[in-house]
């Protein structure tokens, strides 16, 4: 489970011109939760907090005030513990190019604490669900963005998390793939994790996720299921929800 | 302490499945010293046997042939030729002649009623073959006054101990073999601390900015492994790289010197050298400079956003280890007093005191424990670093 409570982060940005700092409130005050064999989905335009609200989540980033735990597991006062927890994925996250994608996985296995024989097991199985097995032995260097994806996937979910944190997961995946992604997102759900993702593919959040909190200028803005985010804001599509809040923001 | 073993487990991977960088790392050194030592002391032989083969060309006026039977005599490594046109200087400069002897008009009727020669010689300095020129004067000349002065001495029935009131015999202490092990005393530290840090550096880039420049870093901290291991996995690698860079140069400046350092330099007793113990202690001693370089680096490494920060951040790194050395490198520099005190200074002190057989127990202690201590408070100080959310997402 995931229990996000009044989170708050800013960060200050130097003007180059002026040489003053700028503060730019990048999450203000956001609170939501997530149960287990829920996929949540955290939506909103570039720079609205998202990446950043993961990051908090996944103990990368400490938020200035309000709290996070994972499993009951606070992250701030015990983020080794609460990262146990935690399958994240990010694209900002990259694969070491000079080692395959077994020896990779292998690694990482390790490093989350697993015996190297089960973290290979794990990682053949999910690298064949993901049609990657054939360039288990091949090195990274070449490979493209969504194989890269695809590792880094399997690599969130070697180590069997409870919370599975993805940042826009499908982000160079081909179609095929990215289905292939939801199901694996269907899956997890239905083995009783918890998931949130961000995205930007509307139609994908609509139909994998049970609730959505749309997130826009740092604020949560609705917390509920995509049907009830739609009747809430009187719109056909997400997207929309997006423009209205936009149109809210410029009049304001 | 497993996470650090598994990080530099995955560093040394990296490492080995990189072909290039292992070559330049591991085999380029023992190539390329050896190569340019080799050239290098063939050139210098060639030169030296050159110099000593061909006599020096003098540029000489002797109007009263003082001179000039000396220089002519069968035997004598001289070569009479004519005095340059124009600038004197400049032609000594383009190394037309070596030397300008101009013996004094009526030096015949000086010498007749006993009175000094002046002789008045242009030479270069700055050029082995007009020094070499110009000891050669001198050995002659010393020697034709030595019999000049037997001669006037014999028609004075005088003793030939008449001039020479006091008679010097000098007695060694030590040998040419003290003599190199000192030198190579003052030159090794150097030549160990600038391997250690240039070999550290590119690595240590490589696997702190470089990581978070690949995107890579941040896959690591997501994972459970706390912090502190990953810093001390990172250390143990730049460390090791380090001090594996210093043994292989070490190693190709050692094949170098065994095969082309002139015999005369090898002779003697280079015991500090050869001595185990002696050579524990350096090694020990290295230790702690190793782990304070890497630290160096590892934060810098942390801090900065990619490779080209981190570059720039450790140029200064290098370049105070570059004055440090060369400064160690002076003569008299060990005797200051508070060098001592002073880090990385105490450590090349150190050695050279060992090398020197006369080292000092409390300031290698004291080298010891105050590099060890920096080094430990620079790893604390990554570690907290690393903590910090600045050193992944700077703007």
């Amino acid at each position: 489970m995931i229990q996000v409570n009044d989170v708050c982060k800013h960060f200050e940005l130097r003007d180059k011109k002026t040489r003053q700092k700028k503060r730019i409130d990048a999450v203000r005050g956001v609170s939501f939760r997530v149960s287990p064999g829920e996929i949540y989905g955290l939506l909103g335009p570039n720079g609205a907090g998202k990446s950043t609200t993961m990051r908090m989540m996944a103990g990368l980033m400490r938020p200035d005030s309000g709290s996070i735990s994972i499993c009951g597991i606070s992250v701030s006062e015990n983020p080794e513990q609460a990262r146990k927890k935690i399958g994240y994925l990010s694209t900002d996250l990259n694969v070491y190019a000079r080692f395959t994608p077994r020896e990779y996985l292998r690694l990482f296995g390790e490093f989350q604490g697993l015996d190297n024989r089960l973290a290979e097991k794990r990682a053949f199985h999910l690298l064949e669900r993901l049609q990657l097995s054939d360039f288990a032995d091949v090195r990274m260097a070449g490979f493209s963005t969504g194989q890269k994806q695809k590792v880094g996937i399997v690599r969130a979910l070697l180590h069997d998390p409870e919370v599975v944190i993805f940042d826009e997961p499908t982000t160079g995946l081909d179609v095929l793939t990215a289905k292939t992604v939801l199901d694996l997102l269907h899956v997890m759900k239905a083995d009783g994790r918890t998931v949130i993702i961000s995205s930007h593919v509307m139609p994908m959040v609509e139909e994998v996720c049970d609730r959505v909190g749309i997130i826009f200028d740092g604020r949560l803005h609705g917390d509920a299921s995509p049907r009830e985010v739609l009747d809430q804001w009187n719109v056909r599509t997400l997207d929309e929800v997006f423009f209205s809040l936009a149109a809210t923001e410029e009049v304001a | 302490m497993r996470g650090a073993l598994l990080i530099f487990k995955k560093e040394l991977m990296e490492f080995s499945r990189d072909r290039r960088t292992m070559f330049f790392t591991l085999v380029m050194p023992l190539i390329l010293y050896t190569a340019i030592f080799s050239i290098m002391a063939k050139l210098g032989r060639r030169n030296d046997e050159e110099l000593k083969n061909h006599p020096s060309r003098v540029a000489l006026v002797d109007p009263d042939k003082i001179l000039t039977p000396l220089l002519t005599a069968p035997g004598s490594k001289f070569e009479i030729v004519a005095p340059p046109q124009g600038d004197l200087s400049k032609a000594i400069l383009a190394q037309k002649l070596e030397l300008q002897v101009v013996v004094e008009p009526n030096a015949a009727i000086r010498r007749g009623r006993q009175e000094p020669v002046t002789l008045t010689v242009t030479r270069d300095p700055s050029e082995r073959a007009s020094v070499l020129a110009y000891d050669r004067l001198e050995e002659l000349l010393k020697a034709s006054d030595a019999r000049i002065v037997a001669e006037r001495l014999a028609s004075l029935h005088a003793p030939a101990a008449l001039v020479e009131p006091t008679k010097v015999v000098a007695v060694n202490a030590g040998d040419q073999g003290r003599a190199v092990t000192k030198v190579l005393g003052a030159f090794l530290p150097y030549l160990v601390m600038m391997m250690m840090l240039q070999g550290a550096t590119q690595h240590g880039v490589y696997t702190t900015a470089g990581e978070k420049e690949r995107g890579t870093l941040l896959g690591l901290l997501s994972t459970a492994l706390p912090r502190r291991q990953i810093i001390w996995g990172k250390l143990l690698y730049i460390f090791t790289m380090g001090v594996i860079s210093a043994l292989v140069n070490i190693l190709s400046v050692a094949i170098s010197y065994a095969f082309w350092a002139q015999p005369a330099a090898k002779s003697g007793n280079t015991s500090a050298l050869a001595n185990p113990l002696v050579l524990l202690l350096v090694f020990v001693l290295m230790v702690p400079l190793g782990l304070l370089f890497s630290n160096l680096i590892l934060l810098v490494g942390v801090w900065s956003k990619n490779s080209a920060e981190a570059g720039t951040g450790l140029s200064p790194l290098v370049f105070i280890v570059l004055i440090l050395g060369v400064f160690m490198m002076s003569p008299g520099v060990d005797k200051m007093s508070l060098l001592p005190y002073l880090p990385v200074v105490n450590v090349s002190l150190a050695i050279r005191k060992l090398f020197s057989q006369q080292s000092n127990t409390f300031e290698y202690l004291l080298a010891m424990t105050m590099t060890f201590g920096i080094a430990a408070y620079l790893t604390w100080t990554s570690t907290r670093l690393l903590n910090r959310e600045e050193a992944l997402f700077r703007a």
